[in-house]
């Protein structure tokens, strides 16, 4: 902890980075979101099991991207990252949403985060978007800090209830998925809080002609839903934000991991893992199979 | 139980083109029980429905004195406004109102009038005229300061000349710099110096304006200069509305309500709201 | 008023008959309140967290159709939509929800009167119960309620012992629906339940809402907006929850080519396009002014025009937020 505020205070002091986006502690167990502009305020920095937010949705604020302009020049962003989240960091400057050098990254060791805030963090608490990860030290960062991790062991839960979909009929699987998305009530949390729902205007928000149908009802909710998904298949990179910023419990990790297992499978591609590799949809190829579409 | 939201339908009886991307529609309640109890009051607005694509906020153009017919005008922007345009004489829309408060032509009889109006802003504005001016007797001189960005923009043209050809109301129109062509015998000018330079007489007077936000922005001034005062200066707001009902919660300008507190304000009124416009 | 006595097992019998009757019963379930087919899996617990939304979508749903419409080629013909009119009862509602039909309906009454909310509160008996929960976003009492507040209540428990509530009866509605069902209760004293109900831990009054209302006066414009609007993500998740927001959408949505219906959606003043005019032109065009609408919307507006504070300290709001707004925190920091 000690050496990030240290590392913050330095950068913010320097000059290399114009803020520095991380977490406060608000009570134990508890993070929220801070923007730290005076290097005075690096010692509010924590890092810790409860820093659930996925920082990179702030990335492509135009408010926040407006601080790293400085009287004239423009300094980086500093972020503090999770492996996890330096992976949406990664597929947003895949696709031009972000340079670099544009980014500061603070990327810290992680053996995991809870579940929720105020939990205790074990085991049986564990973010299910931690379960099946591979990835507990930053693949690209400017600093690591932090004592390298593993993550508890346990069941692989996520991947156990998405089989358990496949095993589903598809008739099984409509019904389950109207189930749960009647629960939907438009708010946009998911889109909000997904570090790749990056458009300026949503499909959802374009009304001539009306793509997506408002109305949170059955069809509507479908539409919004599956649209999303089938938007991101290929570029979710798992940090299920939407899943937890969503208020009526919808799976939607459950939707977009299988998403990603169904890119991996076809064309042996995951998001935001290597700045060398071109997008998905960006790396068409003739030669691809079109088994996946027949 | 009754429904605030359903419209009265109406058939769209003539459409007349004003430019090329604003119409007026003349409108005739189709029930003909409501079409003759139907009133309104100059200034108010109302929703004007095309049922599949939505409803859309316009003010009444036509004055409540010649009620046979409702006249909207419009210009082409969004949804509803590209759906109204598609539509011909004799369709039928979805008429909700009217709605909101009025300007107070009663409280004000036994004054000179002064209108000035920019590009679609002579819509709401049209009403207050027609109105006054079927009740001439009652207002002493009335002065019609009328601009837009070119002679194509000026929207009510056949009404310009009506009232240029009235000898007991001063009409002036103008159109800015450039805008003009052969044959232009109206001023050439921004609104805010044609209106210093007719320089109407504040006193015993009530301004009523509506345009475009720079064109108010420096008539405002001007207006003050001349010497009227802020509870002389009367203007109509729009904000985007959905309900019209005081309901849907998204025209309030801080904690006044466009749709029921206005949408006429006069200019004291409006310096009391916080700048949310 | 009056005061009687229910056991539990009478209570799921109560519930029974209430299903039984046709009518629609809502329980809070695990995380939502639901309506219920079967009695005995009602669980009434005081110390229960609130449900993640509030029950307004009973009266003022997600979505819903205000009329129906078909084309013809020149003609339209407009059906008319309605409420479902069947009486509804909530049951174990937490003081901070019951108090939101009060507030609700100034707005839907206060010049046109919006019939689809009314027929439905009509119809509504509010069965509230005592509350024992509370954790840092909880401030009913900094908004003029109580864990045990039966304001908004037809009806209010409060549990005596492991086996009995005792009932109070606090509108002539309520008597009415609960005489129907005499036969399960007893008489009861009240001296007994307020006992319980003064035992009951208040959370700390965070803040003094006359205050925050004249500060707000005097600070539309202020930095703390820009603040909390840069970490704010633009999503209606507090609006959507809360027991109170009513700002609504009327879109028009076609099932055929010639049929369609008018829908009157739930909308949320934190979304960008919500104020965003056909010209492009936005008054509210950054998240800080949106912000500063929701508080002032709640503080300031609606005591103005209305006499009461657009908000039932539930926290639902806050206890939702993805990036963990507090609006019981900001609201608190309404001060010099």
């Amino acid at each position: 902890m000690e050496e990030l505020r240290k590392l913050a205070k330095e950068l913010l002091e320097n000059k290399t980075v114009a803020a520095v986006l991380g977490y406060v502690e608000i009570e134990p167990k508890r993070t929220k979101p801070i923007v730290i502009t005076n290097p005075e305020d690096a010692e509010k920095l924590v890092f810790n099991e409860y820093c659930l937010n996925n920082l990179a949705v702030y990335l492509t604020k135009a408010r926040i991207k407006n601080l790293a302009k400085q009287n004239g020049s423009v300094l980086k962003l500093g972020i503090v990252a999770k492996p996890c989240d330096i992976h949406a960091i990664i597929a947003l400057i895949q696709e031009s949403q972000l340079k670099r050098e544009d980014v500061y990254i603070i990327g810290m060791n992680c053996g995991g985060v809870a579940k929720d805030f105020g939990l205790e963090y074990g085991a049986d608490t564990l973010a299910s978007k931690c379960v099946p990860c591979e990835t507990h030290k930053p693949l690209y960062s400017d600093t690591t800090l932090g004592a390298e991790k593993e993550t508890p062991k346990v069941s692989d839960e996520v991947l156990d209830k998405i089989r358990a979909l496949e095993k589903m009929t598809y008739v099984e699987r409509f019904a389950y998925f109207k189930k749960e998305f009647d629960k939907c009530i438009k708010c946009y949390a998911c889109r909000a809080a997904c570090p790749l729902c990056y458009c300026q205007r949503c499909i959802t928000d374009k009304t001539i002609p009306r793509w997506i149908e408002s109305s949170p009802h059955s069809r509507g909710n479908f539409s919004w839903n599956v649209v999303r998904a089938f938007h991101l298949s290929g570029r979710c990179i798992g940090c299920g934000e939407c899943e937890r910023a969503c208020p009526m419990d919808i799976p939607l990790s459950l939707l977009n991991r299988r998403m990603t297992e169904t890119a991996k499978e076809a064309f042996a591609y995951v998001s935001g893992r290597s700045l060398e590799t071109p997008t998905l949809v960006g790396s068409f190829d003739v030669k691809d199979s079109d088994e996946l579409f027949m | 139980m009754e429904n605030i939201y359903k419209p009265y339908l109406a058939e769209i009886k003539e459409i007349i083109d004003e430019t090329p991307d604003t119409k007026t529609f003349r409108l005739q309640l189709k029930d003909p029980e409501v079409a003759k109890t139907f009133n309104f009051k100059a200034g108010q607005f109302a929703e004007y429905g095309v049922f599949g694509e939505g409803e859309s906020t316009f003010c009444i153009a036509s004055s409540p004195t010649r009620p046979e017919m409702i006249e909207c005008s419009f210009k082409v922007y969004g949804k509803v406004t590209q759906a109204l345009r598609r539509l011909n004489e004799g369709d039928t829309i979805g008429f909700r109102g009217p709605y909101g408060n009025w300007f107070p032509l009663e409280e004000q009889k036994g004054k000179n009038v002064v209108f000035i109006a920019g590009g679609i802003g002579l819509a709401p504005v049209r009403c207050v005229i027609d109105n006054v001016l079927d009740w001439r007797k009652d207002y002493k001189d009335i002065t019609i300061i009328y601009g837009a960005r070119s002679i194509g923009d000026l929207v009510y043209k056949y009404k310009l000349k009506e009232w240029r050809d009235r000898p007991d109301v001063k009409t002036i129109i103008t159109v800015d710099p450039g805008g003009e062509s052969d044959g232009w015998d109206g001023e050439v000018g921004f609104v805010p110096t044609i209106v210093e330079k007719i320089a109407p007489k504040a006193e015993n007077t009530i301004a009523v304006i509506c345009g475009p936000p720079v064109m108010i922005k420096f008539t405002m001034p001007v207006l003050k200069k001349l010497g009227f005062s802020d509870e002389n200066i009367f203007t109509t707001l729009e904000n985007r509305m959905k309900c019209g009902l005081g309901k849907c919660g998204r025209c309030n300008v801080g904690g006044v309500y466009v749709c029921k507190d206005g949408p006429v304000f006069n200019y004291a009124q409006l310096k009391e709201l916080p700048d949310e416009f | 008023m009056e005061e009687k006595i229910i056991s539990k097992q009478n209570l799921v019998k109560l519930c029974a008959d209430i299903i039984g009757g046709g009518h629609i019963l809502i329980a809070p379930g695990k995380t939502e309140y639901v309506v219920t087919q079967d009695a005995s899996q009602i669980v009434l617990d005081t110390q229960s967290k609130p449900t993640k939304a509030s029950y307004k979508t009973f009266v003022f749903p997600k979505a819903e159709p205000v009329l129906y419409y078909k084309r013809g080629k020149n003609d339209v013909q407009i059906l008319d939509a309605g409420p479902e009119q069947k009486k509804t009862v909530i049951i174990g509602a937490k003081p901070c929800d019951t108090n939101s039909f009060n507030i609700l309906s100034k707005v839907f009454n206060w010049d046109y009167k919006d019939d689809f909310y009314n027929y439905r509160v009509k119809n509504f008996i509010v069965i509230g119960m005592m509350c024992e929960f509370s954790d840092r976003y909880c401030f009913c009492t900094s908004v003029g309620s109580s864990p045990v507040s039966e304001k908004g209540s037809d009806i209010f428990l409060i549990p005596l012992d492991a086996d009995n509530f005792a009932v109070r009866i606090v509108t002539d509605k309520g008597k009415e629906f609960i005489d129907a069902y005499s036969k399960y209760l007893t008489d009861g004293n009240p001296s007994k339940s307020k006992e319980v109900s003064e035992k009951v831990k208040h959370p700390e009054v965070a803040f003094d809402s006359k205050q925050v209302h004249d500060w707000l006066a005097k600070n539309f414009e202020h930095p703390k907006w820009d603040g909390v609007g840069d970490m704010c993500l633009s999503c209606a998740q507090c609006a959507f929850v809360c027991p109170v927001c009513h700002c609504f959408d009327i879109v028009d949505e076609d099932y055929s080519y010639t049929e369609g219906r008018r829908m009157k959606n739930w909308d949320g003043c934190q979304f960008g396009h919500f104020t965003l005019h056909a010209s492009g032109h936005n008054p509210r065009d950054i998240q800080g002014k949106r912000y500063r609408q929701r508080v002032n919307h709640k503080f300031k507006y609606y005591v103005d025009k209305f006499g009461e504070i657009l908000c039932t300290g539930c926290g639902r709001c806050s206890r939702g937020c993805a990036v963990s707004i507090d609006i019981k925190e900001i609201v608190a920091n309404c001060k010099d």
